[in-house]
């Protein structure tokens, strides 16, 4: 594996470039991995990406580089202490070229990146018909004489296999959930912009159709009310939101709960508490997502933890918050929605999302009393001898506000026979998932995944246990799966090992080895296998 | 189509409002309302739907045999803005509390007249919390003596009606819900009109807020009054500052009606 690191002040197209670069590594064979890091800034700071490649699939970056591209000082003077022996740093000043094609050619200061983005091409050996071909798709043809000028000044260093193009393409976390959502049936976005879940609503806005809206509300209440409200009159609805988004959207997921109405949210997690690092990755909201809303009312928690199952995922949150009329958090983070990953499919779901409407008549009762918990739904604007009434309240089956004792028991049970209904059928698609066979199991969940299983192939003897649906809890095959174990690792981003509390309620296997980081970063494989050989 | 009656508006539910409350009225008058609205078809039953807050106005929801949503304690206007994001054939009746719209959801408020989102809001303003036994609200006047301000309610009232103009509401009107006949028209005039449409109903709890002579004593009803003049409206609206003083003139009828574009027509929702 080698790896790329791209530096700048932000506002330089430092994101811009790692893009065009891992497309060309594509096209010449070479998976890869993007990771973003960028602040909290929109100009200057310190803005990076790390882009690992190799010919085997890569799904984490590493910390260290073979090469360093440093669009200012700053880049050079952080990074060059974690330069791989043999690697070179390629300093923007050793370049005055630059410059003076900006000037010649009358281009914006910007286009810097593409002549640095030519530099970096030689510098690691790729053909340059290769580069340049990207360049003019993703930047235009304005921008091919400064690129082609970067590659001429260039020295050519390391030797890649400039192969065959794969047979695949490079998409981040965020832009498959919204394509996800979109090949669900979402009719209605609703949202209120927040880092990291933001390019969710970008990617869906810009898709926009007849059938297809994106709206911006004024807060994070007001858009999972509406979400609601666009639910329950019979469209497909979602929001995206962040941790702290989430947080003020609680109120109403309790509603969701009671209501009986279909409420999907991304929550793509970022560094807590509070305001903490917005731009930043965490796994520190599992349990909040497990737990958020007053009361008890069934929900669906599914972590994917690549694109491929993002697409799935996502997909079977729908079609069960649909079919059993109640909350689905997908949750995601800052380093899965935002890092770019070459794949080669999407996982189809195991379900097809449907909305699940029935044709009432007039005896039509919202919460009608059934064996399985699952009452049929009918929408309003359908028929005027229909009446279709939600409510906050404990209810009858009409819908009507009740105070009675054995009433708030037999709705109470009902609702939580959806629990059980839905618990048949979760193991029915694949709750977790299991990588490697060793009798050592590496336990975890969400965008972990990456890392993991780069390490994975490093760590004899060990194998890896992913929870997908954290809701319901696939409690009986993790059991098995642990009982067996030789020795359990519990791998998590935050602080405390939330996983390993909820395996221990669950299961009652206390987890006691735990690899955790939390300093607002993603694992590297190599972190893992550290921290693994040492847990 | 047989005429839509009063009577199949409502439903069987007990009603749970003080005896003689002045919600009844309320109830009355919508129920009226619809049901004209309906059989002049001005609007079909099935886009009918009712959305409540939660307190006493909000119990409105048992007893009108209608679509509906019973949300949250100041989520009733985000839920009828999403109704019209999903599907702008529906004909959101929302109905919230002073303290509700006012006070727990007031940026819903402002946001719903910014949008001229295609609904009505029916605030009833009994200028106090009451089902929770008696608190200031935003509309209650200054020195009211409730359980958490012994000392007398410390701030001025917000007027609903200038916020609602400022916001950009195109519909705004008051009335008293001890007038019947004035609210159900006013109620029809409000559901017809294509934009976000405030409807303030007086309507003074007889348990913790009891100004039903004092209203009465200083309503007048506008009259020739031009409602497409957003100043002659704001004026007519900031003629009442909420006080009990004996020197108040309280405005009641149509403000202002002005035709906008609607929150769904400028998303390009069908």
């Amino acid at each position: 594996m080698k790896s790329i690191l791209i530096g700048g002040q932000a506002g330089q197209g430092v994101e811009k470039a790692s893009e065009i670069v891992t497309e060309a590594l594509r096209r010449i064979g070479y998976y890869s991995f993007n990771y973003r890091d960028y602040q909290s800034l929109i100009r200057g700071g310190h803005n990076f990406n790390v882009i690992s490649f190799s010919k085997e699939k890569v799904f984490s970056n590493e910390w260290e580089y073979d090469v360093i591209l440093a669009l200012n000082d700053e880049t050079a003077e952080k990074h060059k202490s974690h330069l791989k022996s043999g690697g070179i740093v390629i300093l923007y000043k050793d370049y005055p070229q630059a410059d003076e094609a900006i000037k010649e050619l009358n281009l914006p200061p910007i286009s810097k990146n593409s002549f640095f983005v030519g530099v970096l091409a030689k510098t690691i050996g790729m053909k340059k018909e290769v580069i340049l071909s990207v360049v003019k798709e993703s930047l235009g043809e304005k921008q091919l004489e400064i690129a082609s000028r970067g590659y001429d000044a260039a020295e050519t260093v390391f030797s890649i296999d400039n192969g065959k193009e794969l047979n695949a393409f490079i998409i981040s976390g965020s832009q498959t959930l919204g394509k996800a959502a979109i090949d669900a049936g979402l009719e209605r976005f609703i949202g209120y912009p927040m880092t990291p879940a933001t390019p969710v609503f970008h990617y869906i806005a810009a898709h926009q159709n007849e059938k297809l809206k994106a709206v911006q509300m004024e807060n994070e209440i007001a858009v999972v009310h509406g979400v609601i409200a666009a639910s329950y009159a019979g469209k497909m609805a979602m929001a995206a939101t962040s941790s702290g988004g989430l947080a003020l959207m609680g109120e109403a997921c309790s509603l969701a709960g009671i209501s009986e109405t279909p409420l999907v949210i991304n929550l793509a997690q970022r560094t807590g508490p509070a305001t903490g690092l917005p731009t930043y990755t965490a796994q520190a909201d599992l349990k909040m997502a497990l737990n958020i809303g007053h009361g008890e009312f069934p929900r669906i928690v599914v972590a994917p933890g690549l694109p491929d199952e993002i697409y799935e995922l996502t997909q079977e949150a729908f079609y069960l918050a649909y079919k059993y009329r109640t909350l689905a958090i997908i949750l995601t983070d800052k380093h899965v929605a935002e890092s770019q990953f070459t794949i080669e499919e999407f996982v189809k779901p195991k379900r097809k999302p449907e909305k699940f409407i029935i044709k009432a008549d007039k005896n039509y009762a919202h919460y009608k009393i059934t064996e399985d918990g699952l009452s049929p739904r009918a929408i309003p604007g359908e028929d005027d001898n229909v009446v279709v009434k939600a409510t906050s309240y404990e209810h009858d089956e009409y819908s009507n506000t009740t105070e009675d004792p054995e009433m708030t028991v037999k709705m109470n049970d009902k609702r939580m026979r959806k629990m059980k209904t839905l618990e048949k059928e979760v193991m029915q698609l694949e709750p977790v998932k299991m990588y490697g066979n060793g009798s050592k199991v590496i336990v975890g969940w969400g965008s972990t995944k990456g890392a993991i299983l780069d390490a994975l192939r490093e760590l004899d003897g060990y194998s890896y246990l992913q929870i997908r649906y954290l809701s319901p809890f696939p409690s009986k095959v993790v059991k098995e799966v642990l009982e067996k174990a030789d020795e359990i690792v519990d791998v998590e981003n935050n602080v405390t090992g939330q996983l390993a509390d909820i395996i221990a309620e669950k299961t009652g296997i206390i987890v006691k080895k735990k690899v955790l980081k939390y300093d607002a970063r993603p694992f590297s494989a190599k972190e893992i296998v550290e921290g693994v050989k040492h847990a | 189509m047989p005429e839509l009656t009063v009577n199949e508006l409502s439903t069987k539910e007990p009603i749970t409002w003080c005896p003689g409350c002045t919600n009844f009225a309320i109830l009355t008058a919508t129920k009226q309302a619809i049901a004209e609205l309906v059989n002049e078809k001005a609007v079909e039953r099935k886009n009918i739907v009712q959305v409540t807050g939660i307190g006493c106005h909000a119990k409105i929801f048992d007893y009108l045999n209608i679509n509906g949503f019973y949300s949250l304690h100041g989520r009733a206007i985000p839920i009828g803005v999403g109704l019209r994001i999903a599907n702008p054939k529906l004909k959101p009746i929302v109905f919230a509390g002073d303290g509700d719209a006012l006070a727990e959801g007031v940026s819903h408020y402002i946001y719903a007249c910014r949008h001229n989102t295609d609904m009505t809001m029916v605030i009833h303003d009994n200028q106090v919390f009451a089902l929770t036994t008696g608190q200031a609200t935003p509309t209650t006047e200054r020195g009211f003596k409730g359980k958490t301000t012994p000392q007398g309610n410390y701030e001025n009232p917000i007027n609903p009606l200038t916020l609602a103009l400022s916001s950009g509401a195109t519909f705004v009107a008051r009335t008293y819900a001890l007038d019947i006949q004035k609210t159900k028209e006013i109620l029809k005039e409000a559901v017809k009109h294509e934009g976000a449409s405030v409807v303030e109903v007086m309507q003074p709890c007889l348990t913790f807020h009891d100004t039903r002579d004092f209203i009465k004593q200083h309503l007048y009803w506008v009259e020739g009054n031009n409602k497409q003049s957003f100043e002659e409206a704001y004026k007519i609206a900031a003629e009442w500052d909420y006080s009990l003083d004996p020197k108040s003139k309280i405005a009641m009828g149509i403000f202002y009606q002005v035709k906008k574009p609607t929150f769904a027509e400028k998303l390009g929702i069908k």
